[in-house]
């Protein structure tokens, strides 16, 4: 439903609050690339900025939540407007917590720099958090094109997400059976791809909002899930 | 698999109040209503929305017919209330209007006191054989209308002498003594203020548990308060009727979407 409203000062409150969300869709977006890059390369400047980037992000979720009670107290949505409102809300607490994990990743990786470095581990991290910042992208492009088929395939293709977690899983398994004095690193390490793993999750739920906002209802269907991790331990 | 079909079935049969089919409302040449079918539910309130003009009041009174005191009104197609048609030769109007009873946008109470307005309709259709007996009516009546705490010290003080809100819940206690089995509400709190509309709506959510309700409304926040099912009408067509709560939050019809969300169709 593309029409305007008669009040307009609606239609501009809705913008309104898009338009956060998707500046902070690119915070969080950057903080995660900023974080694995800093993984890798040992770049302390860059961790340390990304630490401190996370207030703007929970600052901007908490405008957002803000303004959507408004909205829902003021104007009463319905239907569509509705489930925009609601999504918009979703999205927020989603991008949230993301920013969240990305803040753990640059914590974490502060740690991991006064240690050895494990294996090309940090390399497909980063190449993790490549792929799940392009599913986070696309999930939001998604949402603002209403895209429900593009949101079905973006949720399709958070199996390669998983898998290359428990591929690193596995890695991180052998470093750490073959020479016990990296088990500090990689159990940060761990916690690390968790983290990246979860926030695919997270990108996947934006995608999942994305069908209810166009259709109604959240897809009933379960995804395939392949969980190599619960067969390996 | 059979069985539980039968079953369901029978259940909801059972829920359906009144059965409207294939309706076509005429004034003159004028089409008001087109080929309308809508099952009303007991103990529900159903609520009809849509823009001025579209035929809600005039469909919301071809369920009692009270369109016949219009005389270039014509109605075509079947209205069933528990299964019996009341268009039918052998239905009297006035016996219908009692099952069926009706509440105006306007309060109107008779100038007449306030028990008199709620005796008139159980006295006319002879429903009571003693003073006693048409006591209990009127005073059960008030407290179904949540009316009768503010009413009973001054039961033959004149009904116009009440606030706007007690006139219509008065309107609703007038309109409940004759144990009718459907209630119609032609927006019943347009001329309240927002406390006095509250209370209204209040009572009609009690008033689900013994009646069928019908109510029509312009404020859709009104609709969505106080009603379980929805009709969307627009120029005489019911656009799409379902449950409230799906109305609300995921029409299927554009022309719905676009109304509910204050859109320009
Ligand atoms: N008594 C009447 N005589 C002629 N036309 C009428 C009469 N009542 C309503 N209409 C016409 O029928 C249409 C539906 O009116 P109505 O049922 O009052 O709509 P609503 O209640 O949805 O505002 C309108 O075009 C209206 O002008
Ligand atoms: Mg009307």
């Amino acid at each position: 439903m593309q029409d305007s409203h008669i009040v307009s000062s609606f239609d501009r409150d809705l913008e309104g609050v898009q338009a956060q969300v998707m500046k902070m869709g690119g915070l969080v977006e950057k903080a995660l690339l900023d974080a694995a890059e800093a993984l890798e390369l040992r770049d302390e400047a860059l961790a340390g900025k990304v630490r401190a980037a996370d207030q703007a992000i929970d600052g901007l979720e908490e405008m957002i939540q803000t303004e959507c009670a408004r909205i829902i107290a003021q104007r009463a949505p319905t239907a569509s407007d509705l489930r925009t409102v609601l999504t918009v809300m979703r999205l927020a607490t989603a991008l949230e917590r993301s920013g969240d994990y990305a803040k753990n990743l640059a914590k974490r990786s502060l740690v991991l720099m006064g240690m050895a470095p494990v294996g090309t581990a940090t390399g497909t991290v980063r190449r993790m958090a490549k792929l799940v910042v392009q599913q986070m992208s696309d999930a939001l492009d998604a949402y603002i094109a209403r895209d429900a088929v593009r949101a079905r395939e973006i949720r399709a293709r958070d199996q390669e997400i998983d898998q290359m977690y428990s591929g690193l899983f596995r890695q991180l398994l052998t470093y750490m059976l073959e020479d016990p004095r990296t088990i500090t690193a990689c159990m940060h390490l761990h916690f690390i791809a968790k983290n990246i793993e979860r926030v695919g999750d997270h990108a996947t739920g934006i995608a999942e909002q994305v069908i209810y906002l166009v259709e109604g209802e959240l897809p009933s269907d379960d995804r395939p899930k392949h969980d190599a991790v619960s067969e390996s331990i | 698999m059979n069985d539980m079909r039968i079953a369901d079935r029978a259940v909801d049969t059972h829920g359906i109040r009144i059965k409207a089919s294939a309706v076509q409302v005429y004034y003159g040449e004028s089409h008001a209503i087109k080929d309308v079918s809508v099952d009303i539910l007991d103990k529900a309130v159903t609520a009809f929305i849509g823009p001025s003009g579209c035929g809600k009041s005039t469909f919301l009174r071809t369920l009692n017919r009270m369109n016949d005191t219009i005389p270039i009104c014509k109605v075509q197609g079947s209205i069933l209330l528990d299964g019996e048609n009341i268009y039918d030769k052998r239905v009297d109007p006035v016996q219908l209007r009692a099952k069926v009873g009706m509440v105006f946008q306007k309060p109107n109470p008779f100038p007449k006191s306030i028990y008199d307005n709620v005796a008139y309709g159980p006295r006319i259709h002879g429903l009571t054989r003693s003073k006693a007996e048409l006591d209990g009516i009127v005073e059960s009546s008030l407290r179904k209308a949540a009316l009768w705490n503010e009413v009973k010290d001054r039961l033959h003080a004149p009904g116009t002498g009440l606030s706007g809100g007690q006139q219509q819940r008065l309107c609703i206690a007038r309109a409940v003594a004759t144990s009718p089995e459907v209630l119609l509400m032609d927006e019943p709190c347009s001329a309240l203020d927002p406390i006095a509309t509250a209370q209204v709506e209040e009572l009609i959510d009690e008033l689900r548990s013994n009646f069928s309700v019908v109510i029509v409304t312009h404020s859709m926040q009104q609709a969505a308060r106080v009603s379980q099912k929805t009709a969307f009408f627009h120029l005489g067509n019911l656009v799409e009727y379902g449950e409230t709560s799906q109305i609300f939050t995921n029409p299927k019809d554009p022309r719905t979407e676009s109304y509910i969300t204050g859109r320009i169709g």
